[in-house]
């Protein structure tokens, strides 16, 4: 019965490296070919290991042709400041949502959450519109204030859940010592929460990192362009046959959503929330 | 005392107010950017407009067009491929994936690699697989090795495109779901499953009956996402088709994106988007309804 087992468990463990053979061989790709020169990569042949090392013209060009440096510093910008601005508004109506005394707490929850009912698609239009008119239109606040607003029903969302599970004692004492609401917001839930903020800026980040639907729509020039529209102008019939560079930068703005994925691989064994942006 | 009692009473009534002070940031962007949106939205899908000139209101004019339009009906029938192709490999193959590892010590191992790709965007993962499929890349190598046939650019043959961009997208999207079904099976208490194979349940049997259905809440969580995510695909194919060759290879969401902003028809793009968020709410309905019934 064990030596039974045992093959199997090794048959498996050889159907699974094969496949993880398979997913890891796109990588390998990528590292091979991103240091090539443009001429190596065109004349030899994709499987070579490079004979040149053309990290810096690589990226001299890719940085000429797309702006790729400042799209990079303005997804950061917009990554980094919105998911802040969104826990931070998220946390006020979730407090108020589960310790304040507010009528139609249900409604109120409902109303922000119904934030992610809807496909995006649903929202680029009348963005579009709106932008155009009150002349935020390929600005950067107004990518900021647009991705602040769509990351703060998720916010809401495991913020409130987590604040109805702080103990009601704990409020209840400190009111006794005669703190004010907004000191109890900052000094026992925004302490105590500091898991779930993590959570929520750790997810919300990557979502706008990763962003192209939005960048896309609104923004036009390199000062406002995130890095992921950026990245969209080189491929299809306007792209680049500078293939090496273009892995490159692929590479270099995969860097702070690979980050973040050592930081999560920790605590994959947990479980931890999902979104279905 | 008139004067203290009409300030304490303000005061209580300020008090009454703050509290829904903490709730207005989130109210105000959610209803600018949501709620607006959606309405507004609503109301331009019953429109002819190019943006510039005047809405005209046109009643159901745009969704009776859609249903003529043979760019929508083709791109319908990607979009339903695109969901097709998610439940085979985002979902099933990732399941598949998931049974198999935890029957292997080395557990972490093929977690990372398989999660790997996730945490590059689809954007960046079209980039790196249309390169791979370019005419320098996989199809050369198939060439070289005698299959001639097959060296040409895939991307650019209609139809095979789009099973091509669900095969990448699964390539880069599987990793979430795998985990997902990883922390379900590692949950499930070990009783019943030692029971049942007392009984003499193994293999697909032991699966079929007693694991997979003690998987399901997981499993209603993974095919929701997969589902409405596969209704909305637009990174990867903005990115390795951009709909083509001559609007093939388009998804809903890209049709939609298409109209509004570079057929300049905002009120024919509203009301695609208006179709696909309704599709999308139902599915969702339909999934979600049978789990308050599971709980009930």
């Amino acid at each position: 019965m064990k030596s039974y087992n045992d093959r199997s468990r090794k048959n498996i463990s050889i159907f699974l490296s094969i496949f993880a053979f398979l997913w890891f061989l796109p990588f390998l790709y990528v590292v091979i070919n991103s240091v090539k020169s443009r001429k190596e990569y065109n004349l030899g042949e994709f499987w070579d290991l490079p004979k040149s090392f053309s990290i810096v013209e690589n990226f001299v060009y890719v940085n000429d042709r797309i702006d790729f440096m400042m799209g990079f510093l303005n997804s950061l910008f917009y990554g980094a400041i919105a998911t802040t601005l969104a826990i931070l508004f998220a946390s006020l109506a979730a407090y108020a949502i589960s310790s304040l005394k507010i009528k139609g707490k249900m409604f109120w929850f409902m109303l922000i959450y119904s934030g992610t009912i809807f496909p995006f698609q649903m929202y680029i239009i009348p963005i579009f519109r709106m932008y155009s008119n009150v002349d935020l239109y390929d600005t950067k606040i107004g990518l900021l204030v647009v991705y602040t607003a769509l990351c703060i029903p998720f916010c809401l969302f495991v913020l409130r859940n987590y604040f109805y599970s702080i103990p009601k004692e704990l409020v209840e004492s400190a009111k006794m010592d005669g703190a004010s609401d907004f000191k109890i917001y900052l000094s026992i839930f925004m302490r105590m929460a500091k898991a779930p903020i993590a959570a929520c800026f750790l997810f919300q980040f990557t979502w706008v990192w990763n962003d192209l639907l939005f960048g896309l729509t609104l923004s036009k020039s390199a000062e406002a362009r995130p890095i992921m529209s950026s990245l969209s102008l080189l491929n299809g019939a306007a792209g680049t046959n500078d293939v090496p560079s273009a892995l490159l930068a692929a590479i270099i703005a995969s860097i702070p959503t690979l980050f973040i994925f050592l930081i999560l691989n920790k605590s994959f064994n947990y479980g931890f929330p999902t979104t279905s942006k | 005392m008139e004067i203290a009692k009409s300030k304490l009473s303000m005061k209580s009534k300020l008090g009454k107010i703050i509290p829904y002070l903490y709730l207005a940031p989130s109210v105000i962007l959610v209803g600018i950017f949501c709620i607006y949106s959606d309405v507004f939205s609503l109301i331009v899908s019953f429109a002819e407009w190019d943006g510039l000139n005047e809405m005209k209101f046109i009643g159901f004019q745009n969704y009776m067009n859609m249903f003529q339009d043979p760019n929508f009906l083709l791109s319908s029938l990607n979009t339903l491929i695109w969901v097709v192709g998610t439940l085979l490999i985002p979902v099933a193959i990732a399941l598949l994936f998931a049974i198999a590892i935890t029957h292997v010590k080395t557990q972490s191992f093929f977690k990372t690699v398989f999660y790997l790709p996730n945490a590059l965007s689809q954007t960046i993962a079209g980039i790196i697989l249309t390169t791979i499929l370019s005419t320098y890349g996989l199809p050369h190598l198939l060439g070289v090795m005698g299959f001639d046939s097959l060296a040409n650019d895939w991307l650019t043959v209609p139809y095979l495109n789009t099973l091509i961009m669900v095969v990448s997208s699964g390539w880069q999207g599987i990793g979430l779901n795998l985990i997902l079904f990883i922390v379900g099976l590692n949950q499930i208490p070990k009783e019943p499953i030692e029971a049942a194979r007392i009984e003499g349940a193994q293999g697909i049997k032991l699966y079929r009956k007693v694991v997979l259905p003690l998987l399901k809440p997981i499993m209603l969580i993974v095919l929701l996402m997969s589902l409405v995510n596969s209704f909305k695909s637009f990174d990867t194919i903005w990115v390795m088709t951009n709909g083509g060759p001559y609007r093939t290879s388009e998804t809903l969401a890209v049709t939609m994106y298409k109209e509004a902003f570079v057929n300049n028809q905002l009120g024919y793009g509203s009301a695609i988007a208006m179709f696909l968020s309704v599709t999308v709410l139902i599915i969702s309905w339909l999934l979600l309804r049978d789990t308050f019934k599971g709980e009930e």
